[in-house]
Formats: C-alpha cells, sequence, structure tokens
C-alpha cells in the first residue's frame, strides 16, 4: 500500500527527515513511534502531499504521490496532529463538506456520513456547531473526517492526544477494527498504543528508523540485558558483595528493605543464565533466598533504548546531549 | 468545477454564519444609504442636467463611491485564505484531492459573491431614481453601470486574495489589500494632475475613477476591461503560486 524509498526533508541546515525507507502491505496497522521531533508528522504529510519531500519517492497504492499527487490523496484518508476544523460549521454540515471535496458522488454523501458518524460514535453531536465541542468530540470529528470517503489508507497522527482514558480506548478500539479491512499508520509516542493497536512498529528517531518489528519482536529484541528482582532476608552488605562476585552481574540497582529483616534487590545482569548463578551463589554463601525473577523487558525499555542510544559508540560526547535538545522540538 | 463549487459553497456559508458578514452589511448599506440621500437632495435642489443624472452620479461620480470600496474589500477577502492558515485548515485542504486552482478558484468565486451580493440592495435606487426622477432613465447606461461595478469587485477581490495567501494573519492582509488598491486609485488620480498627454493616457487606463466614470454613462472601453482582466489574472495566478510554495510552512 505504501513504499517509501529514501525519503529525505531538509529544512534548510536541518535534516527533519534523514532518508528513510519501508514498505507497508495492505490490510496492516503499523505505528509510528518516537519521541517528539523525531520527525513522524514530517514523514506523514509527506505520504499525505502536504509537504514537498526533498528527494525521495512515495507509491501510495501504487500510484506516484509525487508526479500524481490527487490520485495518491484521493486514497488517503488523514487526520492532521493539530486536528483542524472549520469551527463555524456543524459536524454534518462539514463532513458533507469534506465528502464532497474528496469527490464522493452526490447520491452517497448521505450514506457516507451517516456511516463515518457511526464508525467515529459521534452521532449525537452531528446537529452541533463544531467550535462548541469538546477536544474529544473534535478529534473524533476528524476522524470520521478520514473515513469519510471511504479511502483505503488511513493516516492518523497521534490519534489520541488530548483525549481522556475512555476516549483513548474508542479511538484504539476503532483503529483495531480496521485491522484487514484498511491500511492504517498511526503516529504516537505512547507506548501501549503501539501494544494494543498494531501488527507493526517502526521506530524513528532523529529523522531515521532505528527499529523495525512486531511489538513482539521488538520487546524480544531489548532483552540483550536482563533486570532481575531478587527477594532475600540477611544482611544487606552480605547480599551486596555476594551478588558483585557472581559472574555476569553488571550493577546492583537498587535495594529495598522489605518487612522484618527482608530485602528486594534489583540486579542489572548480562544475558545467559545468570539467574542459575545467582541462585547458587546466595545458596553458597547461606543467605535465605525466597525468589528470583525476571523482569520483562517493555517495549518501554526497548523504545528508550534505540531511541537514546548514541549514533556512534566511538563518537564525541556531545553526540550524548542531542537526543534531549531535539526531545524539544516539535516534530 | 464540482472542486470549485463545493469550496466556493462552503465559503460563502462560513462567511455568512460569521458577525463580520452582517457588520460590513449594515456599514455598507447605511453608508451607501447616506450617500444616495444627499445626491438625491442635491439634484432636487438643481435643475436638472443634460450631462448627468442621479444614478450616474452616484457611481462614481464622486470621491463617497471610492473611499468606502477600498475599506470595504480588504474586508471583505482578508479570511479568504489568511484564516486556513491561521486555523491550520489548510492542511486538511492541501491534503484533500484538490488542485490549487481550484482551491483559488473556489474561494474566487466565493468572494466574488458577496461582492454581488452587497451590491444587489443598490438596485433599489435605480427603481426609486426610475420611479421619481424627471428625466427617463437610460436603461442601457445603467446596465454597463453595473458592469463596471462588477469589473471593479473582479479585480479588487482577486488583488485581496492574493494578499490573503500572501499575508501572515487576516489583519496583515486587509491592510496590504488596502495598500494596493488605494495606490492603485491615487496613481488613477494622475488623470487630473498630470499635464503630458502620453503621461495621463497612462492614468487613464489604470485609473479607476476614470473607468468608473465611462462606464456609467454607457461608454464600455475595451482597454478598461482589458486592464481590469490582466490584473485579475495575474493576482490569480500568483496566489497559485504562492500556495504552491508555501505548503506546509
Amino acid at each position: 500500500m505504501i513504499q517509501v524509498e529514501q525519503l529525505v526533508k531538509r529544512y534548510g541546515e536541518r535534516i527533519a527527515v534523514a532518508g528513510i525507507s519501508f514498505r507497508i502491505e495492505p490490510g496492516e496497522v503499523v505505528g509510528f513511534l518516537g519521541p517528539n521531533g523525531a520527525g513522524k508528522s514530517t514523514t506523514l504529510r509527506m505520504l499525505t502531499g502536504y509537504l514537498p519531500p526533498t528527494s525521495g519517492t512515495i507509491k501510495i497504492g501504487g500510484i506516484d504521490a509525487l508526479s500524481d499527487p490527487i490520485g495518491a490523496r484521493r486514497q488517503i484518508g488523514y487526520l492532521p496532529e493539530s486536528v483542524p476544523l472549520y469551527r463555524e460549521m456543524r459536524v454534518e454540515e462539514y463532513l458533507r463538506y469534506r465528502a464532497r471535496l474528496k469527490g464522493v458522488a452526490r447520491a452517497q454523501v448521505s450514506k457516507r456520513v451517516d456511516e463515518s458518524l457511526q464508525l467515529a460514535t459521534i452521532t449525537d453531536v452531528r446537529k452541533r456547531i463544531i467550535g462548541q465541542l469538546s477536544k474529544g468530540y473534535r478529534s473524533r470529528v476528524g476522524i470520521a473526517d478520514a473515513l469519510v470517503a471511504d479511502p483505503p489508507l488511513l493516516v492518523l497522527d497521534e490519534p489520541t492526544a488530548g483525549l481522556d482514558p475512555n476516549q483513548i480506548r474508542q479511538v484504539r478500539d476503532l483503529v483495531r477494527s480496521m485491522a484487514g479491512k484498511k491500511t492504517v499508520i498511526l503516529s504516537t509516542h505512547i507506548l501501549p498504543e503501539v501494544e494494543s493497536s498494531c501488527s507493526r512498529v517502526l521506530i524513528i528517531n532523529q529523522g531515521q528508523i532505528v527499529g523495525e518489528g512486531a511489538p513482539g519482536e521488538l520487546r524480544s529484541a531489548g532483552q540483550g540485558a536482563q533486570v532481575f528482582t531478587l527477594e532475600g532476608r540477611g544482611d544487606r552488605e552480605r547480599f551486596e558483595s555476594v551478588l558483585k562476585a557472581v559472574d555476569g552481574v553488571k550493577a546492583i540497582i537498587d535495594v529495598a528493605a522489605m518487612e522484618g529483616d527482608g530485602l528486594r534487590i534489583r540486579i542489572d545482569a548480562a544475558a545467559g543464565p545468570v539467574d542459575e548463578r545467582i541462585f547458587s551463589a546466595v545458596a553458597a554463601a547461606g543467605l535465605v533466598l525466597r525468589g528470583l525473577k525476571r523482569e520483562q523487558a517493555s517495549l518501554e525499555d526497548v523504545f528508550a533504548a534505540l531511541t537514546t542510544r548514541e549514533p556512534d559508540v566511538s563518537a564525541e560526547p556531545e553526540a550524548k546531549a542531542e537526543p534531549e535538545a531535539k526531545a524539544g522540538e516539535k516534530s | 468545477m464540482s472542486a470549485i463549487l463545493t469550496i466556493a459553497r462552503r465559503e460563502v456559508l462560513s462567511f455568512f454564519v460569521s458577525p463580520i458578514a452582517y457588520v460590513v452589511a449594515t456599514v455598507w448599506l447605511l453608508f451607501f444609504g447616506i450617500v444616495f440621500f444627499w445626491l438625491a437632495l442635491m439634484f432636487t435642489q438643481q435643475p436638472p442636467s443634460a450631462n448627468t443624472n442621479l444614478i450616474q452620479s452616484f457611481f462614481g461620480g464622486t470621491m463617497l463611491f471610492y473611499l468606502p470600496l477600498l475599506v470595504f474589500s480588504p474586508v471583505l477577502t482578508m479570511r479568504l485564505l489568511a484564516e486556513e492558515r491561521s486555523q491550520g485548515t489548510i492542511e486538511t485542504l492541501l491534503t484533500a484531492p484538490v488542485t490549487e486552482t481550484q482551491i483559488v478558484l473556489g474561494k474566487y468565486l466565493a468572494a466574488l459573491s458577496f461582492w454581488v451580493v452587497l451590491w444587489l440592495p443598490t438596485l433599489f435606487y435605480v427603481w426609486i431614481a426610475a420611479s421619481t426622477g424627471e428625466d427617463v432613465l437610460d436603461y442601457g447606461a445603467v446596465a454597463s453601470t453595473y458592469l463596471g461595478v462588477f469589473c471593479l469587485g473582479v479585480q479588487y477581490m482577486a488583488v485581496g486574495l492574493f494578499m490573503s495567501a500572501v499575508a501572515r494573519n487576516q489583519i496583515v492582509a486587509a491592510m496590504l489589500t488596502f495598500l494596493v488598491l488605494g495606490g492603485l486609485f491615487i496613481v488613477g488620480l494622475g488623470t487630473y494632475t498630470s499635464t503630458g498627454d502620453s503621461m495621463r493616457a497612462v492614468f487613464e487606463y489604470v485609473g479607476l475613477w476614470t473607468q468608473m466614470a465611462a462606464f456609467a454613462k454607457g461608454i464600455v472601453d475595451t482597454r478598461h476591461l482589458a486592464f481590469d482582466l490582466s490584473l485579475t489574472v495575474l493576482a490569480l495566478y500568483l496566489t497559485v503560486r504562492v500556495l504552491k510554495t508555501n505548503r506546509g510552512q
């Protein structure tokens, strides 16, 4: 459905998107994940034809978006990040206008508007003036607009930003219900969103794709390192010295005192059967071990690892500060 | 064509639900009503003259006709594209399957509709003049007068639309439109001050006063039409260019 090759967007000296390539197959729900300022919105704006790319190619449903922009845009329902709407119009009036603008046949307009109102669950506010609606309703009006011409591809730029938890769930359910029927690409910096609704994730940072795969795959990719939580009883200093001596233990992250003289210790360890070695070392030292558990690496850890990683290990120290500096900018 | 009409229709709807439409329409009618009243009063106290009549003087005979137009026109056009940009709706508009040319023509058509709607009530003045005047109204001249008014709108709205595309916000758009239209008007006044024949010909060509005065007398000069048309086409073409180059900025 989408084929992007070596897409670059440059604003003078600043490179917003630094040559990214990816493919999205029909029916996929793909999450575009990255910190603020990573280039998510810029990429989506190039896909939808709002921004002309500096270089690279974009194909939407086999149509070259740069040589036939109108043909490509016909296939896209787009929800911009800021959800721009004409505040003075009524919801239904606005959707009818958008449907006509997107070339929906006159006879089909009413049917399409009704359907999109239903899908976005805003049928109850169809006669209301958009400017008087709450933010949650307004963003669903934006979603209804994306759906109104029944396009094969939906591009949703942070569709759940500013919504309350109930509304977020509704939007996620809606996105999930599209799986298989439509191709969806949504951007977000909220991880549970990706885990709950996407079949594939593209992680973007500093204008480049730094990770790609199903949410599950990415999670296991992040398990090169592991974190154990140990619960035991005994002298704290003895525990620490015994653990530090175990082969594979990199550091003690923190130690928390529990009821009585119980302790909970979190251990940062290298890959491998370090848990077995910890077990026998603690037992040999005569300390009491109540439990030893490996924490599952969350997508959050993967994300943090991928997006804060230095571009080059041998690079000069400034490289480290760069991700933080960019995080403040808006994409 | 359908996209152009869709855009124009939305623009007209939005304009007529905004308070600005009613403020403009009220001030407009009040102002031209008073001007018409003064002129009518003046004509009743004067012996009828063969050179001029009430309708002719009203349309283009006095400064009172042009000055308000220089103020009203920018107000009609300032929102057109500047508001789309400030509200961010330009993004949904430019990512819809429509070309920049369709957008510009749709907006332009809407602006022309405002212009026409605001002039319609003045047909009432023509009726008053026709039913009470001592001399017989020349309907050919009335028709050419309205053609002149329409041509004025054709170029004023195009200039205003262009400024609305260029300006950062509505206020700046209105100011720029006022400056350009006012500038053109002042250049036209050179007709009355310049001494050289060739210079006067140039001033007459661009001058709106000379143009309106001629139309009001029933003289449709194609040179004036050519000027109006070329200014309009240039402004609309530039608007499309600006929309294309400003994408996403």
